[in-house]
């Protein structure tokens, strides 16, 4: 589950934005599609050792450790080296062998488990039960782990491990995501190393926590010492329980399309959409060698023209992205428009499916906004290619910004508004307040409704929405986010048990007081709903593996429930906790006696309670 | 090398000694310094002094401090709380601060006595879309202990310029009792930063923007309309106090809503051959209404483009001036007086500059103990005169006379001003010693307005008192409703035969008092400068400062109509040097908010020269300006067609010289 809005946008080469942040990005063409690993039965791996097996589901008790229950089907990959009958347990490797690649894939760990996905065997993401850990190091979940040397003296045997930027796991138990693009090792003609692998991107549950890392060589465990352009991927399976699901994967092993007889031709004037050339003599024109804004000296109303032959290797399906800061562009392949007029937004994207050979390209490129550097830039991803720039990679600026960001060192509480993703929109709640903690699990709050919006774990705040510039009043959480659900009212009259939650605070006279601080500055929210009072106070479970919260309701109005947790599929575990969409539990610690039921209302389950006077429940994740 | 400098600044200061130039504001009020632990992020929202002299400092960032011993070389800085919403405003009453974060009015009490605020109570939370320029400031403590809190509107979507009322009370003035009920109070505001209490009564500053051709404050009543009408949508609810619906209003008032051929918003310009709009005709248009008018224009780009904190100067403190009000302004980093009384019941006035030169954007004020004045000022993506992001400094008087005019009084035929030291009779009974000019801003959707209407007034006579501390002007044409600039160059002290500080005041003269007029007997009609025979010796001062010289060709004739001093053709052979432009620049108020070689509120001028219009077309972009093509600035320009093009022409020439490629030796403002 990615947030669509705290997901770090690619940075693009061409910054070309004005506004906050990263500004205008362009948008990434969809790669090509990618290619599941199959999980019907275990053919797509050599020798798979009794430890391995495909099942249909698995559940883990969060306090046994080392044990996934699993239920008979196809689509799960599951590592059980701890039964004595799997022994001897190994790890997988994959019939695949891949060089460049991105991968993509759903993880779960036993309590206490350990697992690790090597690249091409070689390169480790450790794969760890770090539920809990304020910080990570190498051995924790999604870091690089570091490489072995013998030769070394004790205790500095391991070297270049690359630990994860920060602790962005969850729960044991839950389908973790993990996200990765991988870039092999490069060797010359006598098969010396001239590059080492690197990892461009690797993200855990939607969280950066490795960009561009060079890693300089194969980590601990690695199936051979020496380096190849090619190799399988390899599980982990011989350290605890583990299981897998939705493995695809994208090779990038063909040429890329090169741009040869290159020439451009500059014309001065403001042209909004492509002009008749042959009515204009341009300004200058001549070879070139390069795709680049800056063939022209005008840094405004001009328009650069270039033509030139695009020689394709492999057949099949292109991607383009234009970037055309402050003005129009357009591009045409084979004589067909490719790139339709790109206006205002400054980029624009395309397709063609190209056969074996040359075909000619051309495109305009036309500045008139005054106050835009000009760039240009040209993108291209296909079939077995990844997306790369093709033209001048150094043009392009954009606003550089110090990020402004928030740590929680001791218990922090900063009020702001918080954007939420809610059906596919962004809502923005004006009264929310987040509040951190030193053990890095933190939540947002909404003061107009009572609820807990989102908790997370990792970094506290991106604050530099609000707080560059003029602002636009908001800050970011940067950890791994469990989103809780559209904001609601958390208590709400219920005249029938199938009766509809309120979606707003009409008719329960609402009135947010405000909070009172503990002796560690932790707060408890204070509210008023038909006629209760209420004191909503969440704590930190202590060793940072989520948040209890305790309500207590003075004269609270018959009929009254709490919304503990909504969601697609809400399912009561044997040991007693809620799953909500296989994404957080939910603990029930005491009720007052109160009984939880969990409803159905269309689409959506919901886990509610009555309130008689307090309750107190717990969220894992 | 810094001997050198030394040497001529030596020099400069001997020159200086020895045309004894008249004595300037800095040498009355010093600014001074505030320390703060170093990393201390003093961008100031809010600012009270608590009962024991501390200072009570808030900030955007949403931090408050309690400043022990403020005055003190060693201030204690103590954080009281954090983790707040854009402060903007912050006050102390029986015990608790209280500060209007964006959403809420919030008390904040210490009841363990640990030095740190442990209760953050609701007092009254307000809706917002969560629209950046939903800003709201105060409270300020009305006196049946109330409190007043202002909304600023958002702004369009696809009309980014056009002020919105997207949820109740934004562009409202709120009452909040300290229980939590709120009565909407007034409405027409957009963005309203200044708030003040003033003879028991409210008062509030804008910012200049649509539908607010300019700053001034306003005296607010429970149900005035005080101009902007995006919060009119709201006063069809139950509690509203003002029943004029935006239907209503905007049947008789064009807002300009216009598209194009597209289907695309178009932004309004100015209309520079229009008959202007103004703002105190709506008085006749809505006749149930309370429309207000500003009690005092603060001109545009003269005595600020942000006006802020309004407060009043405590009895004993800042001699002179005591019980008049002090306004602050953000975006020119300055604070000016302002001095009013009631004429036919309602509350007019003028204003003068008082200091400018703070390191930020003037947004709050608050009396010391010792009659210093705390100054906290913030930038932050607004931009100011003083190019610091943030600060917090004190405004001190020596104790020193300047010599000012204390207060201007509206009189059946002109003016009556008081003057804090006596005046040289000779000048001051001199009517070519004063000008007066009247003119007025646009009411209408489009940002800002040029000054419209502008005349310059006959002066028919002046009386000085005997005591030499009064002028009694006589002049023709006043109109009321208007800004009456008068100016007083030639007038000089009997002390020195200085200049005053401050030579210009701008009275509004909302009303015209009755009463006795002078007879012309009784008064001085000498004119030296159309009795070139009579003309008295120039002053002692041997070199008058250059921008307080009488204007030459001002011919102010006694009983005809004078001639508005505009703009004088030139040629323009090569581009004229930044001292040549550098008169126009503040004439015309440019340098509010540009500066040569630095951003300030507006893009350098080196910026705008990089942009490589052509002379005509930077004129072109005077008088009609086009913001969304300096998309990094959060503050429009409006439109400035009243600079003649000759000005206009010269000042665009000066500032394509500031091009690199141009090979000019111009080289823009000197080098501090």
């Amino acid at each position: 589950m990615i947030n669509p809005f705290t997901a770090a946008p690619a940075r693009w080469l061409l910054a070309i934005g004005w506004t906050l942040g990263a500004g205008l990005a362009l948008a990434q063409p969809a790669p090509p599609g990618s290619t599941p690993l199959p999980l019907n039965d275990l053919s797509a791996f050599t020798s798979a050792t009794p430890n391995w097996r495909i099942v249909g589901a698995v559940r883990t008790d969060l306090g046994k450790p080392n044990t996934l229950q699993t239920e008979k089907g196809t689509g799960v990959l599951v590592s059980l080296p701890a039964e004595k009958k799997n022994s001897p347990a190994r790890d997988l490797a994959t019939t695949l062998q891949h060089g460049d690649a991105d991968l993509e894939l759903d993880f779960m760990m036993a309590k206490g488990g350990n697992s690790g996905i090597y690249l091409q065997g070689r390169y480790e993401i450790q794969l760890f039960d770090s539920w809990g850990a304020k910080t990570a190091s190498a051995g924790d979940n999604g870091s690089v782990y570091e490489r072995w040397d013998e030769g070394r003296p004790d205790g500095q045997k391991g070297y270049d491990g690359h630990p994860a930027r920060q602790n962005a796991s969850r729960a044991p138990g839950l389908w973790q995501h993990l996200k990765l693009s991988f870039q092999a090792p490069r060797f010359d003609a006598q098969g010396r190393k001239t590059e080492n692998a690197r990892l461009l991107n690797v993200r855990l549950n939607g969280v950066l926590i490795h960009d561009n890392v060079e890693l300089s060589g194969p980590t601990r465990g690695a199936i051979s010492a020496d380096e190849k352009p090619t190799g399988p991927l390899v599980f982990q399976g011989d350290h605890g329980a583990v299981a897998f699901r939705n493995i695809q994967y994208i090779s990038y092993d063909k040429p890329r399309p090169e741009l040869t007889n290159l020439t451009f031709a500059v014309y001065k004037g403001k042209f909004e959409k492509e002009p008749e050339y042959d009515k204009t003599a341009p300004e200058s024109e001549g070879p070139t060698t390069v795709l680049s804004s800056s063939v022209s000296r005008l840094p405004n109303e001009m328009l650069i023209r270039y033509k030139g032959t695009l020689r394709v290797a492999e057949p099949g399906e292109y991607r383009f992205n234009l970037g055309v800061p402050g003005g129009a562009g357009m591009l045409k392949i084979n004589n067909q428009t490719v790139v339709p007029l790109v206006g205002w937004s400054g980029s624009g994207t395309g397709k063609v499916t190209l056969a074996k050979g040359d075909v000619p390209v051309e495109l305009f490129y036309s500045k008139f906004m005054d106050w835009i550097e000009p760039a240009l830039g040209l993108s291209i991803a296909g079939p077995g290619v990844r997306e790369f720039v093709i033209s001048d990679a150094t043009t392009g600026g954009g606003q550089e910004v110090d990020p402004i960001l928030v740590d929680a060192p001791t218990n922090t509480i900063l009020r702001s508004f918080m954007d939420m993703p809610v059906e596919g929109k962004r809502v923005r709640v004006v009264h929310a307040v987040s509040v951190g903690s030193p053990d890095n699990v933190h939540y947002s709050y909404d003061l107009d409704k009572g609820a807990l919006l989102q908790v997370w774990r990792g970094a506290f705040l991106d604050a530099t929405p609000m707080w560059h510039d003029r602002g636009d009043g908001s800050s970011r959480p940067m950890g791994m986010v469990q989103r809780l659900g559209t904001p609601m009212l958390f208590l709400g009259k219920l005249a029938s048990a199938q009766a509809p939650w309120a979606t707003d605070t009409t008719g329960t006279s609402y009135r947010p007081k405000g909070y009172v601080l503990d002796e560690s500055d932790r707060p408890t929210f204070r509210y008023q709903t038909y006629g209760a009072t209420v004191e909503d106070k969440l704590r930190v479970i202590d060793n940072g593996q989520g948040l209890q919260r305790s309500l207590t309701v003075t004269n609270p109005t018959a009929d009254l429930y709490a919304r503990l947790a909504s969601g697609s599929a809400i399912t009561l575990l044997d040991n007693g906790l809620y799953l909500i969409d296989g994404q957080q539990y939910v603990r029930v610690d005491n009720l007052a006696g109160a009984k939880p039921t969990v409803r159905t209302v269309g689409s959506q389950q919901e886990l509610i309670v009555p309130v008689k006077g307090s309750i107190t429940y717990s969220i894992l994740f | 090398m810094k001997k050198l400098l030394t040497t001529l600044l030596a020099t400069a200061s001997l020159t200086a000694a020895l045309a004894q130039e008249s004595p300037k504001e800095e040498d009355f009020f010093k600014i001074q310094k505030l320390t703060a632990p170093e990393g201390t992020l003093l961008e100031v929202g809010g600012l009270t002094t608590l009962p024991d002299g501390s200072l009570g400092v808030a900030t955007r960032r949403g931090d408050i401090w309690l400043v022990q011993n403020p005055t003190s070389r060693t201030p204690y800085f103590r954080k009281f709380a954090s983790g707040l919403h854009e402060i903007l405003g912050l006050a102390y009453k029986d015990g608790a601060l209280y500060c209007a974060q964006r959403g809420e009015l919030t008390k904040l009490l210490d009841t363990n006595n640990d030095g740190k605020a442990d209760v953050f109570e609701t007092v009254y939370a307000w809706p917002l879309s969560g629209h950046y320029h939903e800003y709201s400031f105060g409270p300020k403590i009305a006196p049946d202990g109330s409190f007043f809190v202002t909304g600023n509107v958002a702004f369009g979507d696809e009309e980014w310029w056009r002020g919105e009322s997207r949820v109740p009370w934004r562009g409202w003035t709120m009452n909040i009792t300290p229980e939590g009920n709120m009565q909407p109070w007034a409405t027409g505001m957009r963005s309203p930063c200044g708030l003040g209490i003033f003879d028991n009564e409210l008062f509030y500053a804008d910012n200049q923007g649509d539908w607010m051709g300019s700053g001034g404050i306003v005296h607010v009543k429970k149900g005035s309309f005080v101009g902007h009408p995006a919060g009119l949508r709201w006063t069809s609810m139950a509690n509203s106090p003002l029943k004029l619906t935006p239907d209503q209003f905007y049947a008789k008032i064009d807002e300009r809503r216009r598209r194009d051929e597209n289907g695309r918003a178009i932004k309004p310009e100015n209309i520079a051959s229009e008959k202007p709009t103004l703002l105190y005709t709506m008085k006749e248009q809505f006749p149930d209404v309370d429309v207000r008018t500003p009690a005092v224009w603060l001109p545009h780009g003269i005595l600020g483009i942000s006006n802020s904190e309004i407060l009043e100067i405590p009895k004993g403190t800042f001699g002179p001036f005591s019980g008049q009000l002090l306004v602050g302004d953000q975006g020119m980093s300055k604070i000016s007086r302002v001095f009013m009384e009631k004429v036919n019941g309602e509350y007019q006035g003028g204003a003068i500059e008082l200091r400018n030169g703070f390191r930020s954007g003037v947004l709050r004020m608050a009396w010391a103990k010792d009659g210093s004045l705390f100054v906290g000022e913030t930038n932050r993506g607004w931009g100011s005169a003083g190019d610091a992001n943030e600060g917090l400094q004190r405004l001190v008087w020596n104790g020193a006379m300047p010599f000012e005019m204390r207060t201007v009084k509206a009189m059946p035929d002109g003016f009556e001003i008081e003057f804090t030291k006596p005046v040289d009779r000779k000048s001051a009974e001199d009517l070519a010693s004063y000008r007066v000019e009247s003119f007025l801003y646009k009411y209408h959707s489009v940002y800002g307005s040029p000054t419209v209407n502008k005349e310059a007034l006959p002066l028919k006579g002046v009386k000085v008192s005997a005591d030499g501390l009064k002028a009694r002007l006589i002049v023709g044409d006043l109109r009321r409703y208007y800004i009456h600039q008068l100016t007083l160059d030639g007038v000089r002290g009997a002390e020195g035969s200085y200049s005053l500080v401050h030579p210009i005041a701008y009275y509004t003269l909302n009303n015209i008092p009755d009463g006795t007029k002078l007879s012309m007997s009784d008064v001085s009609t000498l004119n030296s400068a159309t009795a070139p025979a009579a003309a008295p010796k120039a002053p002692a001062t041997p070199a008058a400062p250059a921008k307080k010289a009488p204007a030459k060709g001002s011919k102010a004739t006694t009983g005809a109509k004078p001639k508005l001093v505009e703009g004088q053709a030139v040629t323009m052979a090569k581009a004229p040097t930044y001292e040549e432009v550098k008169g126009l620049l503040t004439r015309h108020t440019c340098l509010a908010c540009h500066q040569a070689n630095k951003r300030q509120v507006g893009p350098a001028y080196s910026e705008v020269a990089k942009r490589r219009y052509t002379n005509d077309q930077i004129v072109e972009l005077i008088y009609n300006p086009k913001p969304a093509n300096w998309p990094d600035y959060a503050t429009e320009m409006p439109p400035m067609p009243q600079v003649p093009k000759a000005d206009a022409l010269k000042i665009a020439a000066w500032i394509n010289s500031l091009a690199p490629a141009s090979g000019s030796n111009s080289t823009g403002a000197p080098k501090p």
